[in-house]
């Protein structure tokens, strides 16, 4: 363990100034000369055949330098990602659609012209000849549906399945079994700022220098890479300030694919901006998952058994991370309990929506939204305390490293600890009391806990170090920040581990050419692998001035500056928590009031309490949204019924409910600053805590179980008596 | 076809030709070049592109850059010193009240105005006031805090 002055401490962060004084530079700041800027026409249908593209009305507008379809272009589709022990399709999503379009908003062409105003112009001049196919919408029903890619009959793009134990034994020997049915939709990550990629292409060394507001380099790197056929050396990628990414970042988007492409037909430096309605309509969206869970019980409330069918809504092709959020969640589908029998199987259907992929939490909370709720339906089916059942489930704490059923292993935790915490801080007793009070007067309370277990990190991450003679330690990092504060959080772990103070460490980060090779920002890995990767590299130079008899600071002198590389490896660790809520729904109008949430998170050791708060407070407020309001529609056509922020709310702070936040802090054993990660467990566990809170409230009226969001409309038909 | 335009921009006068359907947002950012003004829905929404006009906060992707033709506008670059930072800037600092920071400018500014009006307000109040502005990282408690703040140290100051 590195322990020093100033991990651990919440200091705010040192990047702000920039942001505040309107001084950062995003995507849409960055200025080149003589930059074009695109607009997409896009896919009016869910699914079609596409016929012929008639672009020279488009083309003869005055300020227009091209319109570019996909022959035009020499681009494969967006390379597919592979999931251990999965079948998956081979269904990339193509740069521009070729003989037919897979969803509303897909990209058919691509509109260069002298400003945005009349690129948009010209792709409305640009006349596609469409010939309208049926929609596919539901994942449930989509294998006897008509195909939507000719080499995938049973529209099943992907397939994954596990089984551990003696699972028909259990149920036949179980006391009680309950099942219950989900249905979780589709979310849109919505980062205020848009996407958006710039493009350059210089013929002279015929690199190509895309910008682009990504969650890190590397991924953007390796995907347009794959698509475009460059090699390393051919492409550079420069992520500047990124206005917010959820997940939605990672993965790069067709668009930027595109834009990447005409820039090296055109020889032209092109700009894409993505607006709003673009970006409801086409960047990957999260969740939309369908399952049917069942779990077996002894009387005294012992798990003896899991089986589960999840149905993935993946879209209609599948970007690189699309497959990962349903693999997740089969994984962790135990959550933070021992069951010795466990059975899941996964399947990622294609529908003609815009392909799904990671967003905040990306597989976790459907898993805590399902495991959570079937203990609370088990228990009430028995009559237990659904508090006392999760005790007798958990994981206990002298079992870790525990390899759970599903083949994951949870490095550390204190499950049990964390709902203490949650029970404590968020008056437990009293909130029951205050709900059987309401109860009396003939109000509708309820009180629900979630607990939830968060794969984070893994893989590896590197950190180059140099300790200047000046005095500054620069660190070029492979992570990269979109909000999260890296510039403070490795300054602070770069400070303790050379002794010096933060503000003279300088993090670069975001530029292919200027950093190591790395994996990049997700999964809430930064802290944990990028972190730890800064650390080695440190420890690294210590040693080699120890070796030489020196100080840090001689050896820098004598060297005329210092330099360390490292890239540091390890298994995935696994953050923790309990979250509990208290919910009062009006009867008169179905309307859910939270009343207040209690987030206990055990990320292991946290570098900047302040930061991490921030990250508790911020993703535990998404949570809410997927629990009040937020819930991607498509009609009947597959049109998106929410294609704009007056469509699909985001909360706004005259909603904000009471939140107390605390740590436990069990260190991972994995890294040497002992992190997990902080990013995503209020986004994970806050739904499972609301709907078990919104269950209990619903529960004297008969009512066992509500899919989220919990809008006015569905629960006033609720309170009427009326089944969904 | 092209209008004239003279706009008092953070107390310079700035005239330039414009198209009328030009946004004030794009005239800002693109025409201008004040990047700090953000542009997050076009919609009317999100609250990003917040200025000032005559003081006034006003989403400049709902009004056309010919509307503050002879009209005063402040923006976040107006708001903040030459060194250092203005007391809301500061607070917002200090009570983590922003982290990717893309929505920041349109609260800055949205405060401010509010601050001039409300010098002692309410926690509801001050709800109140922030509904009009999205943001999507931090959850708001940090940004009502460093209101309150804010508030504060502007009444002693």
């Amino acid at each position: 363990m590195s322990g020093g002055a100033w991990v651990g401490r919440a200091v705010p962060r040192r990047e702000d100034a920039r942001f505040l004084r309107g001084e950062a530079t995003y995507l849409d700041d960055v200025e080149l000369p003589g930059l074009l800027e695109a607009a997409f026409v896009r896919s009016p249908f869910a699914h079609a055949r596409l016929g012929a593209v008639e672009a020279r009305a488009a083309r003869a507008l005055p300020g227009v330098a091209a319109v570019l379809t996909a022959a035009d272009l020499d681009a494969a589709p967006l390379p597919v990602g592979a999931i251990e022990g999965a079948t998956v399709a081979d269904a990339g999503h193509p740069v521009l659609a070729r003989d037919a379009v897979r969803y509303a908003g897909e990209p058919v062409a691509l509109v260069l012209a002298e400003t945005r105003a009349l690129a948009e112009d010209a792709a409305e001049r640009v006349d596609a000849e469409y010939e309208p196919l049926a929609p596919v919408l539901d994942p449930r029903t989509a294998a006897g549906a008509p195909p939507v890619h000719e080499h995938v009959p049973d529209n099943a793009l992907v397939r994954w399945s596990r089984r551990h134990g003696d699972v028909d034994a259990a149920f036949a020997a179980a006391d009680t079994v309950v099942a219950q049915s989900f249905h979780i939709p589709r979310l849109v990550a919505a980062p205020i700022e848009p996407r958006g990629a710039i493009a350059r292409h210089d013929p002279g060394t015929d690199v190509l220098t895309v910008w682009c507001s990504a969650q890190d380099p590397h991924r953007p790197l390796a995907q347009l890479g794959s698509s475009l056929g460059r090699e390393r050396d051919r492409l550079r990628v420069i992520v500047p300030d990124v206005g917010g990414a959820f997940g939605s970042k990672g993965a790069v988007g067709v668009e930027v694919a595109a834009v990447a492409a005409a820039a090296v037909v055109l020889g032209l430096p092109l700009r894409w901006t993505e607006d709003r309605t673009e970006n409801f309509l086409s960047a990957y969206q999260g969740r939309g998952l369908d399952a049917d869970v069942e779990l077996a019980l002894a009387a005294d409330g012992r798990i003896l058994g899991l089986r589960a069918a999840l149905f993935a809504d993946l879209g209609a092709y599948l970007y690189a991370t699309t497959p990962v959020a349903p693999h997740t969640t089969a994984m962790l589908l135990g959550g933070t309990y021992l069951i010795p029998a466990v059975s899941v199987e996964v399947v990622g259907a294609a529908t003609t929506k815009v392909p799904t992929g990671p967003y905040r939490g990306a597989g976790r909370p459907e898993a805590a939204l399902l495991i959570e709720r079937m203990v609370d339906v088990a228990a009430r089916e028995l009559g237990l305390d659904p508090i006392q059942v999760r005790r007798r489930n958990f994981v206990p704490p002298e079992a870790f490293p525990y390899e759970t059923p599903l083949g994951w292993t949870y490095d550390s935790g204190s499950f049990e600890r964390c709902l203490d915490a949650a029970l404590e801080l968020g008056s437990h007793a009293s909130l029951v009391e205050e709900r059987d009070r309401a109860r009396a007067e003939g109000r509708v309370a309820g009180v629900g806990v979630g607990m939830y277990v968060e794969r984070a990190a893994g893989l590896w991450e590197s950190a180059d170090l140099r300790l200047e003679p000046d005095g500054r330690v620069v660190v070029r990092t492979g992570s990269s920040p979109h909000g999260q504060g890296h510039e403070t959080t490795f300054a602070q772990i770069a400070a303790d581990e050379l002794g010096v103070d933060p503000e003279a460490v300088e993090v670069v980060w975001g530029d292919s050419g200027e950093v190591p090779p790395g994996v990049g920002t997700f999964a809430s890995r930064s802290v944990a692998m990028g972190g730890s990767a800064l650390v080695v590299a440190a420890r690294e130079l210590k040693q080699r001035a120890e070796a030489a008899g020196l100080s840090l600071a001689e050896l820098v002198a004598a060297e005329g500056g210092a330099e360390a590389s490292a890239r540091f490896s390890s298994g995935l660790v696994f953050a923790s928590g309990a979250y509990l809520a208290a919910v009062e729904i009006e009867r008169a109008t179905g309307r859910l009031r939270i009343l207040s949430l209690a987030a206990v998170d055990d990320s292991g050791r946290i570098v900047n309490p302040l930061l991490a708060e921030g990250q508790v407070l911020g993703a535990t407020v998404q949570g809410l949204g997927q629990c009040l309001v937020e819930e991607a529609v498509h009609d009947e056509e597959g049109q998106l019924r929410t294609a704009s922020f007056a469509d699909y709310s985001l909360l706004t702070a005259a909603e904000l409910p009471p939140i107390a936040s605390r740590f436990v802090e069990t260190p991972s054993p994995l890294n040497p600053l002992g992190a997990k990660g902080i990013g995503e467990g209020g986004a994970i566990a806050t739904p499972a805590a609301v709907a078990n809170a919104v269950a209990d409230a619903l529960a004297p009226f008969g009512v066992r179980h509500v899919d989220p969001p919990f809008t006015e409309a569905k629960l006033w038909r609720l309170l009427q008596g009326d089944p969904l | 076809m092209t209008r004239r335009i003279a706009v008092e921009l953070n107390g310079i006068l700035v005239e330039a030709e414009v198209e009328p359907r030009l946004l004030l947002s794009d005239f800002i950012r693109h025409g201008a070049g004040l990047h700090g003004t953000h542009v997050g829905c076009e919609q009317g929404v999100c609250g990003a592109c917040t200025v000032q006009l005559e003081g006034e906060p006003v989403r400049s992707c709902l009004l056309l850059a010919v509307q503050a033709d002879g009209r005063s506008l402040r923006t976040v670059e107006g708001l903040a010193p030459a060194e250092g930072l203005h007391p809301v800037q500061a607070a917002f600092q200090e009570r983590h009240a922003l982290q990717c920071g893309f929505c920041t400018p349109g609260f800055l500014m949205t405060i401010d105005a509010f601050l001039r009006d409300r010098p002692d307000p309410s926690e509801e109040e001050i709800r109140e006031a922030l509904a009009g502005n999205l943001c999507r990282c931090t959850g708001y408690r940090g940004i009502i805090e460093a209101v309150e703040l804010a508030a504060e140290r502007l009444r002693r100051a």
